[in-house]
């Protein structure tokens, strides 16, 4: 027997990817603007270390998303209400949006991993050194979380606009991801 | 073989009022948590002497972030023309006014799916939530207006453009009220 919509889980958890997605773009365009660090002024280490625990969290929601949505799968759309070229778009940016989503947390934590800050996650638990600090490498992986980074935030705003065209349509379409 | 279906009854005004509000909640939800945050950060890291030191720009440092040395320099200057300009009071208000705006805005998120599927609850809680948001957003222009001039510039725009939003949500929800009352 299959649901209409999406299991419940696969919601709260998309919901919560959504959250935490905007904050980190928006906390990181705040934090890049504060001062440089240095032994008086460390105003970049809270928001950095919480970016940083923010992205590595994503990687296990996403995973978790990913799971419970092979796991649950929802009846599949009436076909009447999407045309194939919006199926193949829909199908196309969801696969897009979480590899670009791991690939945006992995950039990040390997362009981290090359600097001398250590990643301590949720302040608790304290993440392996994996490579002695590298400038070039840090400036490399940066670049590419950078990029990655806007290549999501350009498809987020493909599916947003998709759920929106859905919803003043009113087919139905929407409802499946926003049940609670 | 469908085993739990969808409410397919919602009228339109419902179901686009709420995806606009779920919209929006996402971006609020992250913008209300990095004011508070931007809050927390700067006061807990102003020296208790209120004198901040020399800018240190590292040639590398300089070359990873893209910026010069007058920026860099600059970066401390922005921070402390911040704090200068915010009175006592501010930061605390700000991060009370913003923690409560950020718990609304999450649940705007709740309310938004709650008005897609029809629920018999959602347009008053739309109108109480909506309402929520447009208040914290009135009291933030407040606290902000008696400030000065260098918080105004960075603060007034944003503040207000939220409110014209707010005001549009309480009042599309209300008016999708008055059309179920007559239906």
């Amino acid at each position: 027997m299959q649901r209409q919509g999406f299991n419940r889980t696969a919601v709260i958890l998309h919901w919560l990817l959504a959250v935490s997605i905007f904050f980190l773009f928006i906390s990181s365009w705040w934090m890049m603007g504060l001062p440089l660090p240095s032994p008086e002024l460390q105003f970049r280490a809270f928001p950095f270390q919480l970016h940083k625990n923010i992205g590595i969290t994503l990687v296990i929601i996403i995973l978790m998303l990913l799971y419970v949505r092979l796991r649950h799968r929802p009846a599949p759309v009436d076909s009447t209400h999407m045309k194939p070229w919006m199926h193949w778009l829909a199908i196309l940016s969801h696969v897009a949006i979480y590899g670009l989503i791991l690939a945006v947390c992995v950039t990040g934590y390997l362009s981290s991993a090359h600097t001398r800050w250590d990643t301590v996650w949720w302040w608790t638990i304290e993440f392996p050194r994996i490579a002695p600090p590298s400038e070039d490498l840090n400036e490399y992986w940066g670049e590419l979380h950078m990029w990655t980074a806007w290549f999501l935030l350009g498809i987020i705003a493909v599916h947003v606009s998709g759920a929106i065209y859905h919803a003043f349509r009113n087919d139905g379409i929407v409802r499946r991801m926003m049940r609670w | 073989m469908v085993s739990e279906g969808l409410n397919n009854n919602t009228p339109s005004w419902a179901s686009i009022l709420g995806v606009v509000a779920i919209m929006l909640g996402v971006f609020l939800t992250a913008v209300h948590g990095n004011e508070a945050m931007k809050q927390s950060v700067i006061v807990n890291n102003m020296p208790a002497s209120g004198v901040m030191p020399e800018a240190d720009c590292p040639e590398e440092e300089l070359e990873e972030e893209g910026i010069s040395v007058a920026e860099c320099e600059y970066l401390i200057d922005h921070v402390k023309g911040i704090a200068l300009a915010a009175p006592d009071w501010f930061p605390t208000a700000q991060m009370t006014l913003s923690a409560i705006g950020a718990v609304l805005a999450f649940l705007s998120i709740i309310i938004g799916g709650a008005l897609v599927n029809y629920t018999p609850w959602a347009s008053k809680a739309a109108v109480t939530v909506f309402g929520g948001l447009a208040a914290i957003d009135l009291l933030q222009f407040a606290a902000v207006v008696n400030t000065g001039p260098t918080l105004r510039e960075v603060y007034l725009g944003g503040i207000l453009l939220w409110f014209i939003i707010h005001l549009m949500l309480v009042v599309g929800a209300l008016a999708g009220r008055h059309t179920e009352a007559e239906a």
